[in-house]
């Protein structure tokens, strides 16, 4: 079927493309106006068409995700159900998430978090998110075995062939490496570490640990570069770990998640100022890094993370007064609540932090919006930070009614700059796809994947990107004037990565002597999925 | 397929039928057991979303013993794995832990990584029969008595020599600590009280807590409920929003109330069906089938051994796959939960608000 969405604003910055005009779309593809006669037609006039937009970093499946569900049960709202999904309007459940980012116009969702002892969970966890496409990264950098063979010296080759297995075998599309050695130093008693230090019991460093897994991730060519979570966040100081952490990169390709948490300079007078220049300052001079933001937003929320040593330091500000930490195999996880306390002055300086990394940015394509979710906030609120990129007036309204250390210790009230629609879709839209490597998607030029979303353009960029007025998926329509529509099912995108047989015998041999059962017992077989659930992402030439 | 109604002999059609006919005539049925592969216990979550079922477990006695504490007071837990590995102290709650596997193994090795590898590792027993264990303290009080006067005497509230005051130093003096019992005999106060224990032990070293999981596939359902519907696995659907309620959806209460009209037996892996289950209509999905196990029974492939399915791995700690030993002419419970579905939403509107 043909179909042309007609008279729109087309707004795709990897085209340049910012003007009213059509877009094409035949079997799930964008195509060139082909010379025919469509057999649809979408007016969308006083409209705004951009790609569907791109998640890279959303807590949205996993141990922790649904520790957090049984640890804060009234954390979500629930509604009655719609006609034809029973648990959609589940506050906080899978198809409540699906529901969520579709109405807001994404279309792909990656969860950034996926220990390989727990793979298979996970995978089924996201199997069950409906209408967008998944995926996840796989974690490494705390595991025992990687660190015996580095400890061992075995060579980049057999690291790199770990790798390739594990990433093989959960089915990931990267590879993130959180604290790297920092969950091992926890269980042996550690209460902080930093890049150099000295890990207990392996006499490696996160240094050594995070730069062979950044070789490995070249060496495989995962499309995605390591994706990094550093040491100390949410510290003062933390700035001083995200740059040694991107020195230590030496050039090669690095994504820094959630850099919010780390633009913190350490205060003289205690507590911490804002370090977004810095921070912004070391991506624009470092073409092959990238960031997303963890951008905090006001109010309750639960903070999940595999980092158990940072956890577990911050247990004491829980809030309820509660939290859990499972110090299981590998990374294990953590989960504590937080509240980010409306007008709070370290919340409100955290939030201007946030929004000043990207205002900031030289380059959006490599600054991605998030807020780490739930972490910094629900993703829910991605409209309402749109909403304060674009418009300044709003901007100053809302740093009016928070306290003056946010003008004090933050930059944010003195920058006059207004992202463009083609910048936001650089935020949300090229940037993370390009991040990904997914080709296919985050742009409208002809063959790409026809993820379309479709806002009534609205001065109230809340209200605008909150509830889209279409949202295609393959071409096909999931969301109409807010609702969904069609409950189609997504894939999870998965990297195409062969393990050596070497390894997997090495492996098995050693998981087999360790959980009394093999590398069969991590495996994420299609026969575990209703249906087809997965989809083939290449490797890198 | 083989399949029975009230006793006798059926195809599977009828006995289709007849479990469909049997729930369509309830006004608040509960679907039960869910000791089951994950794909049934969607199936069986879909079911109860679509007729407006309520849902519980076979194991809910740990399990919420478990849920309860976990969510007043959170939890600080390490793996079966983590503590064979790792584990130099490991202090044994209770009587059943003993019976444990797991507790042979621990007994035959010693730490392999971590702060304690090499070191001997000590077994200690709190309230249990303890013929390996190098201490043992009694419970004359119950469980949570006994944990709540260990705790005292490692946070320095009480001192002085005692059989408590040595287990205090010896786990003090642990560098990675396990703190084993089985939920279901310690109950919610007892596992909150562990648990405050174990957090009191990291202010100087590393101990955490590791349940033992009861019977059926709790352990399975728990997250499949949580990611399903937002919650733990104690919901109901009658209102069309899943209302998480662990009083109210005990399905022991409910059947013995007279509250639930109808039952739906789930245990493709077999599990001992509870005696209310006689006292409502009932339908039985069985992996080890009994023909008078309800009015419709009807046999389902076993997981891992007709057909292969996804469940929970109690050394591992993790959900996995098991494919099917040989193969079976049976069908899974997931395929006729959904026929079960098919025919209930072609003869049933959607329940009233
Ligand atoms: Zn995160």
């Amino acid at each position: 079927m043909l179909s042309v969405i007609r008279g729109g604003r087309v707004v795709d910055p990897t085209a340049g493309r910012d003007a009213v005009g059509d877009l094409w779309i035949e079997d799930g593809r964008v195509v060139a106006p082909p010379g025919r006669e469509p057999d649809r037609v979408v007016d969308a006039a006083g409209c705004v068409v951009m790609a569907g937009g791109v998640e890279v970093h959303s807590h949205i499946a996993g141990g922790n995700v649904v520790t957090s569900r049984l640890l804060l049960p009234d954390l979500y709202v629930s509604e009655a159900a719609p006609e034809g999904h029973p648990f959609a309007h589940a506050g906080g459940a899978a198809a409540w998430i699906g529901a969520t980012y579709a109405r807001m116009g994404y279309t792909t969702a990656v969860e950034p978090a996926m220990p390989p002892t727990h793979a298979l969970a996970t995978q089924l966890e996201l199997a069950d998110i409906p209408l967008l496409d998944r995926g996840a990264l796989t974690v490494m950098g705390n595991d025992d075995h990687l660190l015996q063979l580095l400890r061992e010296r075995q060579g980049a080759a057999a690291v790199r062939d770990l790798v390739a297995l594990n990433v093989a075998t959960s089915r990931g599309l990267g590879v993130k490496c959180i604290n790297a050695g920092g969950a091992s130093a926890f269980k042996d008693g550690a209460l902080k570490l930093s890049l150099d230090e000295e890990i207990p019991c392996y006499g490696l460093t996160t240094r050594a640990i995070m730069g062979a897994l950044l070789d490995a991730v070249e060496e495989i060519g995962v499309p995605h570069p390591l994706h990094v979570h550093c040491n100390n966040l949410g510290l003062p100081g933390a700035d001083d770990s995200f740059a040694a952490t991107l020195d230590a990169a030496e050039g090669r390709r690095i994504h820094f998640a959630h850099a919010q948490f780390y633009a913190y300079g350490a205060d003289e007078g205690g507590g911490f100022r804002s370090a977004a220049e810095r921070i912004a300052r070391c991506i624009a001079d470092n073409p092959n890094a990238t960031l997303d933001i963890g951008q905090v937003v006001f109010g309750q929320t639960v903070t999940v993370s595999l980092d158990i040593l940072r956890q577990f330091a911050g247990r004491k500000g829980a809030k309820p007064k509660k939290w859990a930490i499972n110090a299981g195999d590998a990374e294990g996880g953590g989960v504590v609540p937080f509240l980010y306390r409306p007008r709070g002055p370290t919340s409100s300086l955290q939030w201007a932090i946030g929004l000043e990394i990207m205002l900031l940015s030289t380059d959006p394509e490599r600054t991605i919006l998030t807020t780490d979710h739930p972490n910094g906030g629900p993703f829910t609120q991605y409209p309402r930070i749109i909403h304060l990129l674009m418009d300044r007036e709003e901007r100053a309204r809302e740093i009016a009614t928070l306290p003056a250390v946010v003008g004090e210790r933050s930059g944010l009230p003195g920058i006059e700059r207004e992202y463009t629609l083609s910048e936001i879709a650089q935020l949300t839209r090229s940037g993370p796809a390009r991040l990904l490597g997914l080709t296919d998607r985050g742009h409208l030029r002809p063959g790409a994947r026809a993820d379309v979303a479709v806002y009534r353009d609205d001065p109230d960029r809340t209200a605008m990107f909150t509830a889209a007025k279409l949202v295609l998926k393959d071409g096909t329509p999931i969301v109409e004037d807010g609702e969904v529509v069609e409950w189609r099912a997504g894939r999870t995108l998965s990297l195409a990565v062969e393990a050596d047989t070497g390894m997997a015998r090495r492996t098995d041999a050693y998981l087999t002597d360790r959980f009394g059962a093999g590398l069969d017992s991590f495996a994420v077989p299609d026969a575990a999925f209703e249906g087809p659930a997965f989809e083939a992402v290449a490797c890198r030439a | 397929m083989p399949a029975w109604v009230k006793g006798d002999a059926t195809d599977a059609d009828t006995a289709i039928a007849a479990a469909a006919a049997l729930l369509a005539a309830a006004r608040a049925p509960v679907i039960a057991g869910l000791s089951a592969e994950v794909a049934a216990i969607r199936a069986a979550y879909d079911l109860a979303g679509r007729i407006g079922a309520s849902v519980d477990t076979a194991g809910a006695a740990g399990t919420y013993a478990e849920l309860g504490a976990l969510s007043r007071a959170g939890a600080l837990t390490t793996t079966p794995a983590e503590t064979v590995g790792r584990a130099d102290a490991v202090l044994v709650v209770g009587e059943t832990p003993w019976r444990d596997p797991l507790l042979k193994r621990l007994a035959g090795t010693k730490p392999v990584r971590g702060r304690a590898a090499a070191a001997d590792r000590t077994l200690l027993a709190l309230g249990g029969a303890a013929s390996g264990a190098a201490l043992a303290c009694p419970a004359d009080q119950g469980l949570p008595q006994a944990l709540a006067l260990l705790r005292a005497h490692v946070r320095g509230h009480l001192a002085g020599a005692s059989a408590v005051a040595d287990l205090a130093a010896r786990l003090a003096a642990g560098r990675y600590v396990a703190l084993l019992y089985d939920p279901a005999e310690l109950g919610a106060p007892g596992v909150e009280m562990l648990q405050g224990l174990a957090i009191d032990l990291n202010d100087a070293t590393r101990a955490f807590a590791l349940a033992l999981s009861g019977p059926g596939q709790d352990r399975a359902v728990v997250p499949v409920s949580a990611w399903t519907t937002g919650q733990a696995p104690r919901v109901g659907f009658g209102r069309r929003v899943p209302e998480h309620d662990p009083w109210r959806f005990d399905a022991a209460r409910q059947a013995e109330s007279g509250e639930a009209d109808a039952a739906l037996w789930l245990a493709s892996v077999p599990v001992a069906a509870p005696g209310w289950l006689a006292r409502v209509p009932s339908v039985a999905l069985l992996g080890e089938p009994a023909a008078d196990a309800a009015q419709v029974v009807i046999q389902v492939g076993r997981p891992g051994r007709d057909l292969g399915g996804v469940l929970w791995h109690e050394a591992r700690a993790a959900l996995t796959y098991r494919p099917a030993s040989g193969p079976a002419d049976l069908p899974s419970a997931a395929s006729v939960l959904a026929r079960l579905g098919e025919r209930l939403a072609a003869s049933r509107s959607v329940p009233a608000c």
